[in-house]
C-alpha cells in the first residue's frame, strides 16, 4: 500500500500557507508556520484525506506535531477535523502521539489547545517554546 | 485665504482632525487579504511593546475583525475576476494603557439581528463559558450546520479579553452601519 508523502512549503505573502510534512514511512506528520488561506477547506481536505488513508490502511504509529504560531478561525475548524481523525484511529487501537508546540507568551493558544483536548478527547502534549 | 475646492467635496482637514492623535491607523475602502496583511503587520510595527503576547493578541483581533468586514459588508466592489470585496472602515487607536480596534461596515437590516444577538450572548458570558461556546460553535461548524460558522467574534472577545462594544446606526430603511469596538489592555502582556 503506497501513500505519497505530503510536502508543502509554507509562505507568508498576502495569505499565509503553513508548512506541511506528512511522512507515510515514518508516520511523522508536521503542521507548522501560519495558516490564513484563501480557501481553507480546500487546503485542508487533502490533509484530512491523507490521515484517513494512513490510519485506515497503513495503520502504523503516528506522531502528529503542530507548531502553528498563527491560525485564523476558519483554520481552527480544519484542525478539529484532523484531530478527530486521529481520535478515531486511537479508538480503533492505533498508536497516536500529538505534540503541540506553542509560544510560551501565547496563553490564548494554550487555552485553545486545552479546549481541543476537551473537544476531541485526545491527549495532547502541550509543549511551550 | 481658503481656496475653493474644485476636485473634491469634503474637508480632509476635518477628517484628519477627527482622526486625532490617538488614532494610529485608519482605513476606509475595499478589504481583501492584501489590505488585511499589510495593515495587520503595520499595526504590529506601531504598537509593539516588547513582549510577544502583544503581537499575538493585536494581530489575531485585527485579522478576525477585518475579515468580518471583508466577508459580511453589504457594500462591496466588484472585481474584474467576478469576485467582490467588502467595503468598510478599520480604525486602531491607542489610549494610555490600552489599544482600541474599531471596525464598521454597512449591513442589511434583515441580516444583522442574529449578529447582534450573538454579540449580546458573547458579552453575557464569562471566560470559561465563552470557551465552551467556542468549542460548541466549532463542533457545529464542523458538522456543516448552517449559520453556525461565525466563531470569529467569540475568538475576538476571548483574545481581546474585552466585551464587544457594538453600535448600529440606521443609514436608510433597509441598511444600517454596524460597528464593533474592542479594547486590548496593555497590562495583558506587560505582566507576562
Amino acid at each position: 500500500m503506497e501513500l505519497e508523502n505530503i510536502e508543502i512549503e509554507g509562505s507568508h505573502k498576502n495569505f499565509f500557507t503553513p508548512t506541511v510534512k506528512f511522512d507515510a514511512q515514518t508516520g511523522i506528520c508536521e503542521l507548522s508556520g501560519e495558516s490564513f488561506l484563501e480557501d481553507t477547506a480546500e487546503f485542508y481536505k487533502p490533509l484530512v484525506d491523507w490521515l484517513v488513508e494512513f490510519t485506515t490502511k497503513i495503520k502504523r504509529p503516528i506522531a502528529f506535531i503542530i507548531k502553528l504560531t498563527y491560525f485564523n478561525t476558519s483554520t481552527s475548524r480544519c484542525i478539529l477535523d484532523l484531530l478527530n481523525v486521529l481520535k478515531d484511529y486511537e479508538d480503533d487501537g492505533g498508536e497516536v502521539t500529538v505534540n503541540w508546540h506553542y509560544d510560551e507568551n501565547d496563553s490564548d493558544m494554550q487555552e485553545d489547545i486545552e479546549d481541543y483536548m476537551i473537544d476531541t478527547g485526545l491527549n495532547i502534549n502541550i509543549i511551550p517554546f | 485665504m481658503a481656496k475653493k475646492k474644485e476636485n473634491y467635496d469634503f474637508s480632509l482637514f476635518e477628517y484628519h482632525n477627527l482622526m486625532n492623535q490617538n488614532i494610529l491607523v485608519s482605513y476606509k475602502g475595499p478589504i481583501d487579504e492584501r489590505i488585511m496583511t499589510v495593515i495587520g503587520e503595520n499595526i504590529l510595527l506601531v504598537t509593539e511593546e516588547g513582549s510577544g503576547k502583544t503581537k499575538n493578541k493585536i494581530f489575531k483581533v485585527f485579522m478576525e475583525l477585518a475579515q468580518n468586514v471583508w466577508l459580511y459588508s453589504a457594500e462591496s466592489c466588484k472585481l474584474e475576476n467576478g469576485k467582490s470585496l467588502g467595503m468598510g472602515t478599520l480604525v486602531v487607536g491607542e489610549y494610555g494603557d490600552y489599544y482600541t480596534f474599531v471596525t464598521g461596515n454597512v449591513v442589511h437590516n434583515t441580516d444583522i439581528v442574529p449578529v447582534i444577538e450573538k454579540c449580546e450572548t458573547i458579552n453575557s458570558l464569562d471566560r470559561d463559558s465563552l470557551r465552551e461556546y467556542r468549542r460548541e460553535q466549532r463542533r457545529l461548524a464542523n458538522e456543516g450546520k448552517p449559520n453556525s460558522g461565525n466563531i470569529g467574534l467569540i475568538q475576538v472577545a476571548l483574545t481581546a479579553e474585552s466585551p464587544l462594544d457594538i453600535e448600529l446606526t440606521p443609514v436608510n430603511d433597509d441598511e444600517s452601519f454596524f460597528s464593533i469596538a474592542v479594547k486590548i489592555s496593555k497590562d495583558n502582556y506587560k505582566n507576562s
